[in-house]
Parts: structure tokens; sequence; C-alpha cells
């Protein structure tokens, strides 16, 4: 145990903590939305993160045309790549998470098929984006160019806030709200709420189902999608089975929270992010996972339905 | 498609996969063709290291097809993915094959050792390109690979001692960090680099970081803390890459030293240059592009759309190429080759004499090379 890195490094891995948990909120909304509303697991929205990494890449190299080894950007044209590569990688995943619903759960749903059913589809549908990604880039890792000079605004407390680690942050407390005021909100955020609550009586108002179930794929996928956007950003690199890793922490982060609720999947994603740092650095890097499995079937041992899972039912998709 | 053939397709593909590696040699029966084994992973996580060495086969296959010999050799392919488990479902299907004189592979070491009984029970000789872990070639090892399993790299007894030389080389009271990945290499190779990081250094810290980790942070906190000043990771590169370019932005300054799973052309480009600039790194195995000519190069790309060649290329090219040596003296069977390569001397692309001890090393110790990275690309230092 090394209660040494303590006194140098406590707020620079709470810091880190943050950045990585918000890139795990941004995920596991995915999961939680469509968990909400359908009562099933997308285990396909891990690799819909994966597609986005590389979405990012395309946007960012292939179709802004900045080479791999380019100099950073400054001013109008790194906000415009920037934003330019967010909106793209978004986009592309909220569409391809109407494919993904489209295709492994649209006709089981028709069909009345059994939760296992789902599950398989979902599973092949992963499957299937990761091979071909892997085919398509000769299972090699790709690197995206670094546009965004990482110049820090300055070191508080041993913690250095970066400008990727800030910009992670404050887009993630962002589009948290934003995601959080649009579902409680608007008319369209209502109708996944209803939806949720009760398919049946849904119908019965009015409700479209399938729209509703689509337009909940899609905003998942475009949270996802900003993850996948912010993880390219920061980390430079994304590989076939990058989702992986990253799907299983983001659905661990949607479970520890309470599944279908987006507040939990909030606090869930920042309390996972922390805890890991924190168990890498005190008992060691091995112990990650053990940690974090450790805590969440404790937390699943006292409270089942997540920390947050009934205490606010109100923001439930 | 009405459902019968829906359902026949269905039983025949199931066959395929079942018997695929006995159906595709006897259809080639009739002609004048030996079968090589190919075993490696090629789909899941550690796809890279098998699709590259997997080029290299498929190239010199295609450099000894092209000069019309008497006897043609085919590739039989087998994805073990790298992981034991898989290995040995994968292994007695080629094992059964009686076509099949020769194997090239397996890759990983777990696979490897988890192949070596359906192997070693049917007699078929195999070089391994890339299995480094030193109980396959020891004799007091209760699973080693004697007498059929050869290798072209050196095991990591050599590697592990030279690259913790080369790491310390020229530092001023070094104080080592040392990270691996938890495979069964990176565990391996720190294993047997820590004595000697005991012997001529301070150890700082050591952690293992699960492969395939995206956010090394924590550890870059520890390293920080612990005031290192040379940093050694046992893994491979896609996870060096991320972890020297963390250590690099949270402002690490010293020397990083990594193994052979780093070696990859790829490597410097995926660190950003700057982060891998003046890395250290060692291996059993010389880039590709380092050793072949450049027509060889031409035809390489050509073949395999692949301009810069991963790591193994070269201990891969060199493996297949011992098995053609001795099918070009008139090998077609499994004891014949078995009888070839124990006594054979052979040469490397590089010009090196590859010749095999008793327990399928070779002898002398395959050389460590030492490389560093120099404006973005490795360069050969010297044997370290």
């Amino acid at each position: 145990m090394n209660l040494q890195v303590l006194e140098s490094q406590f707020w620079s891995l709470c810091l880190q903590g943050l950045a990585l948990g918000f890139i795990y909120v941004l995920i596991s909304l995915g999961y939680t939305m469509v968990y909400g509303v359908l009562r099933l697991i997308n285990f396909a929205n891990s690799e819909v993160f994966m597609v986005g990494t590389f979405a990012t890449v395309v946007a960012q190299v292939g179709i802004l045309q900045n080479q791999t080894d380019a100099q950073p950007l400054n001013g109008f044209r790194l906000i415009y790549t920037l934003t330019f590569a967010l909106v793209f990688s978004m986009l592309i995943c909220g569409f391809l998470g109407i494919l993904v619903e489209l295709v492994a759960y649209r006709r089981l749903r028709a069909l009345g098929a059994k939760p296992l059913g789902f599950l398989i589809s979902a599973i092949a549908t992963s499957i299937v984006l990761l091979e071909t990604t892997r085919i398509l880039t000769f299972s090699r890792p790709q690197t995206s160019p670094r546009l965004l000079d990482k110049w820090s605004f300055g070191e508080f407390a041993g913690a250095n806030f970066r400008i990727d680690t800030v910009m992670v942050i404050i887009s993630g407390i962002v589009i948290f709200f934003t995601l959080d005021r649009f579902v409680t909100k608007t008319r369209l955020g209502k109708a996944i709420r209803a939806v949720s609550m009760s398919e049946e009586i849904s119908k019965l108002m009015g409700i479209n189902l399938n729209r509703v179930v689509s337009l909940t794929f899609f905003i998942g996928g475009l949270t996802t999608g900003a993850a996948a956007f912010f993880y390219t950003t920061v980390y430079e690199t994304t590989q076939f089975n990058v989702g992986f890793n990253l799907g299983l922490a983001a659905f661990t982060t949607a479970v520890l929270g309470g599944i279908g609720n987006l507040r939990g999947a909030f606090y869930g994603g920042l309390f996972l992010g922390v805890l890991e740092q924190f168990a890498s650095a005190i008992l060691g890097s091995q112990w990650k996972s053990v940690t974090v499995f450790t805590v969440l079937v404790l937390v699943l041992l006292l409270k089942p339905n997540g920390i947050f899972g009934e205490a606010v039912q109100q923001t439930r998709t | 498609m009405n459902k019968k053939i829906q359902r026949s397709l269905a039983v025949v593909s199931a066959a395929t996969l079942l018997f695929g590696v006995s159906a595709v040699s006897s259809a080639g029966a009739a002609q004048k063709t030996v079968y090589l084994a190919f075993q490696a992973p090629l789909t899941g996580a550690n796809a890279l290291t098998g699709q590259d060495e997997l080029t290299a086969a498929r190239f010199a296959l295609s450099e000894y097809n092209a000069t019309n010999p008497s006897v043609k050799v085919e590739l039989v392919i087998a994805d073990d993915q790298g992981l034991a488990e898989v290995a040995a479902v994968v292994a007695p299907g080629i094992a059964a094959n009686k076509k099949v004189i020769g194997l090239i592979g397996p890759a990983f070491s777990g696979a490897t050792q988890a192949s070596l009984p359906a192997y070693k029970a049917t007699g078929l000789p195999m070089i391994s390109m890339s299995a480094t872990r030193v109980s396959l070639t020891d004799k007091k090892a209760p699973v080693n690979g004697f007498p059929i399993f050869k290798r072209v790299v050196a095991n990591d007894k050599f590697q592990g001692p030279a690259l913790a030389r080369y790491a310390i080389k020229g530092v001023s009271s070094p104080s080592v960090y040392l990270v691996d990945d938890k495979t069964a290499y990176g565990k391996g190779l720190a294993d047997y680099t820590k004595p000697s990081i005991v012997k001529d250094a301070k150890i700082a810290g050591s952690d293992s970081v699960p492969e395939n980790t995206s956010d090394y942070t924590s550890v870059v906190a520890k390293v920080k803390a612990s005031g290192a000043n040379v940093v050694i990771y046992c893994g491979y590169a896609p996870d060096a890459a991320k972890f020297v370019k963390a250590l690099r932005d949270g402002g690490y300054t010293g020397i990083f030293a990594a193994g052979d799973g780093v070696l990859k052309a790829t490597f410097p480009n995926n660190a950003g240059n700057t982060a891998a600039e003046g890395a250290r790194l060692t291996a059993a195995d010389v880039p590709f592009e380092d050793v072949a000519t450049a027509a060889q190069m031409v035809a390489y790309t050509k073949l395999t759309g692949i301009s810069k060649p991963g790591t193994y290329v070269t201990s891969t090219y060199n493996a297949t190429n011992i098995f053609l040596t001795c099918i070009k003296q008139g090998v077609t069977t499994r004891p014949g080759m078995q009888n070839c390569l124990t006594a054979g001397s052979f040469k490397g692309i590089a010009g090196d004499t590859i010749k095999f001890d008793r327990y399928g090393d070779i002898i002398g110790g395959a050389a460590v090379g030492a490389f560093t990275i120099k404006a973005g690309k490795i360069v050969y230092v010297a044997v370290a």
C-alpha cells in the first residue's frame, strides 16, 4: 500500500478522477437512457462509443485534413475544428444508435421476444461493429493529432488544471444538465419519461412508441458520441477494442448510480472515476478492478437498485 | 432461401468450422503440395500481433512460390486469439491434419503452452516467432516444448537483463519505476528485468496496469511522487504509447524504456512523436524494413497493403523461411522436418546464422538489439 502518494498527489488524483468520471458519465447515459425506456441493456453502446472515437479521428484527419503530426491549432480554426469533430462524432453515434435499435431491437420488440433475445442481438451487433472496425483499421491503433495544445491554467495544490481536463469537466456538466432539462422539461422529454413509466398507457395517450424509442437511442448515441470526442481529445488515440473497458466502466457507473436514473449515472460516474484513481494509486493498478467491483457488490447488497435507484424517481427517464 | 437450404448451409458452415483445417488440406492433395500451419491471434484484443505476423508468413510464402518450386507450399491458418483456452481447442485440429508438416507459431507463450500436448503427441515440429516465456525451452520445466518446439526470438531470460542494462545506461544514480501490463508476457519480462535493476540501480516503485487501460494518470502521479528518473514498461505498443504520452504530459522528463512488445514502427507515431522521442527499446526482433531490401519492401507492401511492418515480422519471416529451406531440401514429412530443424543451419534475413540447441533456442541466444527513437523513427543503436 502506497499512502505516500497522497501527500503530493491527492488533489491531482481527484481532478483526474473527475475528468475520467465525466467520460464515464457521458457513456453511461447511453446505457441508462435505453434501460430507462425499454428496461433492456444496450450492450452495443460500448461499440457505438468506439465508432465515435474513430469518427472524431475521421473528422479531424480525413475531413478537415489535419495531418497526424500537425502542429496544435489556435484561435478560430481550433474552435471550429473541435466543434466540428464534436458534432460529427455525436451525430454519427446518434444515428448509429438509431440503426442499432432498428437492427437489434425493433423487430424483436414487435415479436414480443424475451429479454435474452435482445441481449444476444445487442451483443451480436456489437461484435459486428467491433470486428468490422478491426478489419478496416488492420487492427492498428489510430492516432488523433494533437490539435489542442495541452497548456495549463496552473497548478493548484499539486493538481494540474490542464486545458483538456478542464474542458472535459465543464463540457460534461453542460451536456449533462442540458440532457437533464430536456428530459424533465420538454414535451419530447416528457414523452420519454411517460414511456419509461408505462408503455401501454403512453400508447393510449397517443405517444408514438417507436419514435420515442428511436429518440432515446439517438440521445444515448449523442452523449456517447460526445464522450468519444472527449476521450479522443484527451488520450489522442483509439483502437478497435477501446470500447470494451470503457463500456464496462460506464455500465458499472450506470448500475452503481441506479440504472435508468440520469442523476444516478452522473454521481455514479464521478464516484467511479475518483475511486479508480485512488485505488490505482494506493493499492496498485492491478487492484483497481478488484476495488471497483467489490464496492459495486457492496453497494448492490445494501441498495439493490443502486445508490440513487429509488431516491430520485422523478428524474427517471 | 427456403428453410431447408438455410439449415443445411448452417450445418455445412458448422462442419467447416469444426473440420476446416483438414478440409482445406485434402482439397489440395492431388497437387504436389505440402502445408505449413500458422497459429496466432487473428481476432480479438491481440489480433494486431497475429495479423502482423501473418503478413510475414504470407510474404515469405509468396516469394517461395514465385520461384516455381517442385513442391508447392500452402498455409493452413488457425486463430487462437492469443488465449490458452482457445489454443487448447484449436491445436488438436491442426495436429490431427497429417498433411501439415510444420507449424509457424504459436505467437503467444500461454497459447503455446496450451497447444504443446497436442503437437507433442503427433510430433508436429513448430517454430515460434514470438513466444518468449523461458519455461518453453527450459529442460527443468514441467511442460517444456522438447523435442518439437523451436523459437527464433530470444527468451525473456536474456531480454530482461538487457533491457535493465540499456534503460539505466549513462543515467547517474538511476532510480527505476517498473510497470508491467499484467499479461503473461509483460509480467514475465518484468520478473526477469527486476533482479538486474536491483543489482545496478534502485527500485523506486512498481505497478501492474492491466492491458488496454486508457487512463494512466494515477501511475504518472505515483512515478512523480516516487522521484524515479527511469521508467521501464513491460507490455505492448498501444498501451506504451498511451503511457509515455501521459508521462510526458504529466511533466515526467526521465528515461522511458520498454521491451520488444513496444518495438513497433507505429509506436512513435501513436505516442505523438515528441513523447516517444529518446525512448529506449530492446527486442530480439529487428524491424523488417531495416533488414529487407527495397525491392522486398515494395513487394511486401504490395502484397499486404502495409507500409510499416509491425513487430515480429522479421522473426516470422525467418521462421517461415527455415521451414521452406527444409522443404526445398526435399522434406515432405513431419519426422523429416524434425530432423532437418534439429540438425540444420539456417540463414536469417539479416545474414545471421540460425542453429537450434537441443531445447529449441537459437545457439548463442538470439541477440537482443537496443533501439531508440530519433525524429519519430526507430533507430537501431547496438546490441544491448
